[in-house]
């Protein structure tokens, strides 16, 4: 049976209680690859980019690389793009991409920690 | 767009940028009414505006940004088939977000399906703390498949994105295959 919510205190306790739970399903990892994935990102493809991020990162059994994804960055032209931040806060994105270059970051930039500059969005 | 999948994957963006802790997904083929309905729906923070302004291309409401293009776009895909897209409330949420797409299923001009399974895993795989709940059903099949569920049956860890997205494409690639009018 569902539990009732009777006063602030019971609310407080369930908003902890789901907070921990969400943070247990997101722990923190060593690299973080965000994906743009807005309306032009999606159109420009950047799901295929997805799927062979989670390709590559499976093949590779690579572990400590969380996947996330974003709304539009305001570079629409750049799309499909992403972004990959490092342990260090360091950021570097990547755009006009396909499926060659992802197997590229990965081989380079996460297994190696040498980013591909030829692909990286210059400023 | 020229899969509709991508379109499916434009909304649930929209339902996670709305802060839904549960976003499901029902793509319906009813043949005998040559029809192909899709709703999304989510329990999240709702829209700040009525139907008819959120279905202008004009109107979003991110910041630095002139258009929202994804819900225009999917209708305009609608009304090419002789369909429609409307916004109604769900009941996930207080203030959830029910749209509703309907196709002409044999139309000609309706785009393809697509890759469906990449575009529910891509989700399912940068958002593994949302519920996640979807639904297929053409002619005689139907298949309910809720996430975390199902990778409670398969021992997969929830916090590991990567693995439920993996998941989720194997099972929805299987269950396409079970309801072959949807396509």
């Amino acid at each position: 049976m569902t539990q009732r919510i009777t006063n602030p205190r019971d609310l407080k306790a369930l908003q902890e209680k789901v907070k921990s739970e969400i943070d247990l399903r997101s722990g923190p990892k060593d690299l973080r690859i965000t994906v743009h994935m807005g309306t032009c990102g999606i159109a420009a493809g950047a799901r295929d980019i997805l799927t062979a991020l989670m390709h590559e990162l499976g093949a590779a059994k690579v572990e400590n690389v969380s996947l996330q994804q974003t709304g539009c960055a305001g570079l629409c032209d750049q799309e499909p793009m992403l972004t990959l931040t490092d342990k260090a806060g360091g950021s570097f994105r990547y755009g006009r991409l396909d499926k060659n270059k992802v197997g590229e970051i990965v081989r380079d930039h996460v297994l190696r920690g040498q980013p591909v500059l030829e692909y990286l969005i210059k400023a | 767009m020229r899969e509709i999948a991508l379109h499916i994957l434009d909304l649930i963006e929209n339902s996670v940028r709305a802060q839904a802790t549960i976003i499901m997904v029902a793509i319906e083929a009813l043949p005998e009414q040559d029809l192909l309905r899709i709703v999304i729906e989510d329990n999240g923070t709702g829209m700040k505006a009525p139907p008819e302004t959120v279905l202008d291309p004009f109107y979003t409401t991110k910041q630095g940004k002139k258009t929202g293009l994804g819900l225009s776009l999917f209708r305009a895909a609608a009304e090419a088939t002789g369909g429609r897209l409307t916004i109604g409330k769900s009941e996930l949420g207080p203030v959830g977000v029910r749209v509703t797409v309907e196709m002409g299923l044999t139309h000609i001009d309706r785009n393809p399906l697509g890759d469906l399974g990449s575009s529910l895993a891509a989700v399912v795989c940068t958002n593994p703390q949302v519920d996640f709940r979807f639904r297929l059903s053409g002619g005689q099949q139907a298949c309910d498949l809720r996430v975390w569920d199902l990778a409670a049956q398969q021992g997969t860890d929830l916090r590991d994105g990567l693995a439920l997205g993996r998941l989720v494409l194997e099972a929805i690639n299987t269950q396409l295959q079970a309801c072959r009018v949807l396509t």
